[in-house]
């Protein structure tokens, strides 16, 4: 009882609220511009942060954290400019809900599924934090290896329309992955001697030009036909519809919480995985990628299921999964708090005040989420021709605004006439990126195991843990081949 | 006429001297003219980042005037050393927070297009933070020796948070001391290895104090050695590396240091203004709040000495890079 009265004494002050509320704005604010990402907000505040109370002083990075993560849906939806590497996947079916008039629905549902995914994520924090962060130990170099085997396995589903296209899509997203320096020699791999391309191809800059540009390409192209134009004032989502994605909603969630409990995998790739997971068991799977809700719904429950669970690691073992939680880790040091199992014991009320703190700011972004949708979806109304040179601007300022470099707009504007070409071959732009993402991974991890076992195989099949991933990657391969052979007899039967 | 030239030389040459006179009085109220801007040769969110942040929001009181953090990373260190070192307009007013990755970069960088000694102006060494040799707490080695004894025999696998970073490097320095057989193991950040480190899957490693301290407190893992000089106060029960006395290991110090430098056409009152705006911040309780959350301690050299010190860390690095073949 004591201890309930010193959590609400810490928790009841109007400068939590303030800093929750301005944290959401900000970050809702920040991740909607392309370029800008949460990790830089995050890192921008932390100098503000010095002089709070250490529970407003967490809270108001959260809030930029979690606002990070919605904002960024928004620009995919409206402009096909992921606003947030993680919510590249957000905009397969957002943008074409947008082109369809439907802008105000994709964002209502991208907010919604966000919000209950951030929920669901909290919880976990809550209640299953010590439980979430023994597995996240035992989660070693030949677990991760056949975590991201399974993820490779999605491109089958994200690529249903041509095997060989999304294939080769994927395969040139490894491809250029591998440039960069060698993880283990630290030797230069394809960089032509580019001191620019030493750090691998800059993730930003890569996403900004396969979206955005080919639309505006396209735009000019064929400025001289009439065009469609978006309407966002469409109707918002319906319980009907809500209900029928809450299926992919809570596993989309239950995916991400995994994935961020797990230091290291990150967002997109759990976005990817709720993504690919609604599409296989989705009755409407023909329809995603052109518009479906539930597609919308899936990605944001994948990516903002990843926010609250990735402070397990943290606020448990001490252990920041990615860069924004190694940020809030310098932030509790600040404050003379060292994340971990002694926090447990000896800040105990403060770590319950930060909890009903993170659960506000999951109803503070459904508010400001709301307010924003309003004022963002008027963009969606603004005649092209307008419109296209402002977003134009803003990739060119985004892409240069991640590491400040004019060879990064340069490396933009190279991928966005590959994107284009991609559009015009039919060539998906989605397992592009998943190989772009997990190629390196893959490569780290299988590196990694056979570094730690002195090149023994036998690691690779050593626990549980390991079984279960073989299991389903091998399974998920089946039932694809067994896809494959039951639609093509369904093709042929009408004929014959 | 003779008299005027030289009444006329005199009043020249006096008031030239006049002027050098005030020129060299020109103290260190006449520096900053303008903002500082201090250059973070790394991406926003690590430690040099958080560090730098810390600095510049207590410098902007101590040296009254807008210090503006500027994030450039790339290729290690060296993309963001390299603008500065190239100079430019604001070289009078941009400093740039160096940390080990400035001599180890130079160390494995063959072709850098600046010299990290001569291009710079070193002002002061502001913080350094230990490395701990650290196994996890199943590992049945309780002292140096015995891991070492082992290593002799049996291959090691030691985890760092890439290749380049100091903990790598102490890895290898280690290594080719004593003569153990050992694995390097990369991992994309601290935060990335500790995982296992902590679930055994790695033997050692010699991670930065912060990263681990907590876990040596909890019991989670063992500390060997401290790699610093001297014992850290945060644990001083554990010794140091070069206390060992054995297998070369008295040759082995090294610390995370963190240090401002600027380019070689920094002003002298620039210098002199930053040295005594960076004595007050090390003064303020803030910064030594911060400094012992981080388990470090303040910086102990200056100037000149600071100079000498990057001068054989980078005599060190490169002598492991080659050693152990790691070059880019």
């Amino acid at each position: 009882m004591e201890n309930l009265s010193e959590v609400l004494q810490l928790f009841l002050s109007i400068d939590n609220f303030i800093a929750i509320a301005l944290g959401v704005v900000i970050g809702v604010t920040v991740g909607s511009i392309p370029g800008l990402t949460a990790t830089m907000a995050v890192a921008l505040a932390l100098p503000f942060t010095f002089s709070m109370q250490p529970v407003a002083a967490i809270l108001l990075l959260v809030g930029i954290y979690k606002g990070g993560m919605y904002g960024g849906s928004i620009t995919a939806i409206l402009i096909r400019t992921p606003g947030s590497p993680a919510s590249a996947c957000t905009l397969l079916d957002g943008y074409p809900m947008a082109q369809q008039g439907n802008a105000k629905k994709a964002l209502k549902t991208a907010l919604f599924s966000s919000v209950i995914a951030d929920f669901i994520s909290n919880i976990a924090l809550i209640f299953f934090a010590a439980y979430l962060a023994k597995i996240a130990l035992n989660f070693g170099a030949p677990e991760f290896f056949w975590l991201i085997c399974f993820s490779l396995t999605i491109i089958i589903s994200l690529a249903s329309g041509s095997m060989v296209k999304g294939l080769l899509a994927a395969l040139m997203g490894i491809l250029l992955s591998l440039v960069g320096l060698d993880s283990v020699f630290g030797s230069q791999r394809l960089t032509f001697g580019n001191y620019n391309l030493m750090d691998s191809i800059s993730f930003i800059p890569l996403l900004i030009g396969l979206f955005a540009i080919p639309e505006i390409i396209e735009f000019y192209r064929k400025k001289a036909l009439p065009h469609i134009k978006a309407k966002a004032s469409g109707v918002g989502m319906t319980l009907a519809e809500l209900k029928r994605c809450m299926k992919s909603i809570v596993r989309g969630s239950l995916i991400g919480v995994i994935i961020g409990a797990i230091p290291g995998t990150g967002a997109t790739a759990a976005a990817f995985i709720s993504y690919s997971d609604a599409r296989r068991r989705s009755p409407n799977k023909d329809n995603f990628g052109k518009g479906e809700v539930e597609g919308v719904a899936a990605a944001e429950a994948g990516n903002n299921g990843v926010a609250g669970a990735t402070l397990i690691p943290l606020l448990s073992l001490g252990i920041p999964g990615d860069v924004i939680t190694a940020i809030i880790l310098g932030a509790f040091m600040v404050h003379g708090l060292t994340p971990g199992p002694i926090m447990f014991q000896e800040n105990l009320s403060l770590i319950y005040a930060l909890f009903l703190g993170i659960m506000l700011s999951s109803l503070i972004l459904l508010v400001v989420g709301n307010a924003a949708i309003k004022y963002f979806s008027l963009i969606a109304d603004i005649p092209k021709s307008i419109l296209f040179p402002i977003v134009l601007m803003f990739c060119v300022y985004g892409a240069y605004a991640v590491n400040n470099m004019t060879f990064d707009i340069w490396l933009m504007l190279a991928f966005g006439v590959v994107g284009y070409l991609f559009n015009r071959t039919g060539i998906p732009a989605a397992p592009f990126l998943i190989g772009f993402i997990l190629g390196p991974m893959f490569e780290d991890n299988l590196r990694r195991s056979l570094l730690i076992s002195n090149g023994d195989m036998s690691i690779f099949v050593r626990g549980p843990i390991t079984w279960f991933f073989i299991a389903i990657t091998f399974g998920s391969i089946a039932f694809a081949i067994f896809r494959f052979f039951k639609d093509r007899n369904a093709k042929l039967k009408p004929t014959s | 006429m003779k008299k005027i030239v030289s009444a006329t030389c005199i009043a020249a040459c006096s008031s030239t001297l006049l002027l050098a006179a005030s020129l060299s009085t020109a103290n260190a109220a006449d520096w900053p003219t303008g903002d500082v801007r201090l250059v973070v040769p790394y991406a926003p969110g690590g430690t040099t980042d958080v560090l730098s942040r810390r600095v510049a929001d207590l410098l902007q009181d101590a040296l009254d005037a807008n210090v503006i953090v500027e994030n450039r990373p790339g290729a290690g260190s060296t993309v963001g050393t390299g603008r500065l070192a190239r100079g430019g307009r604001d070289a009078d007013h941009t400093l740039l927070m160096a940390s080990p990755g400035h001599t180890i970069g130079a160390a494995i960088y063959p072709d850098l297009a600046y010299d990290p000694v001569e291009d710079f102006v070193f002002i002061q060494n502001i913080i350094d933070i230990p490395n701990v040799m650290v196994v996890p707490a199943s590992s049945p080695y309780n002292t140096v020796v015995e891991f070492i004894e082992a290593a002799q025999d049996e291959n090691m696998a030691f985890s760092h948070s890439g290749v380049g970073s100091s903990i790598h490097m102490s890895g290898e320095l280690f290594k080719t001391l004593t003569g153990s057989q050992m694995t390097a193991v990369p991992f994309a950040g601290s935060g990335a290895a500790l995982p296992a480190l902590l679930g055994g899957d790695v033997d050692v490693s010699f991670e930065n104090m912060p990263t681990v301290y907590s876990h040596i407190k909890s019991g989670d893992l063992r500390a060997l050695a401290v790699t610093s000089a001297e014992r850290s106060p945060y644990l001083p029960e554990v010794p140091t590396l070069s206390e060992i006395g054995e297998y070369n290991l008295d040759q082995f110090t090294t610390t995370a240091w963190f240090g401002l430098i600027a380019h070689k056409s920094f002003p002298e009152e620039g210098y002199e203004a930053m040295q005594e705006a960076l004595d007050e911040v090390m003064e303020r309780q803030e910064f030594q709040d911060f400094a012992e959350q981080l388990g470090a301690q303040a910086g102990q050299v200056e100037g000149e000495a600071f100079k000498q010190f990057v001068i054989d860390d980078l005599a060190r690095w490169e002598e492991v890079a080659q050693q152990a073949g790691i070059s880019q």
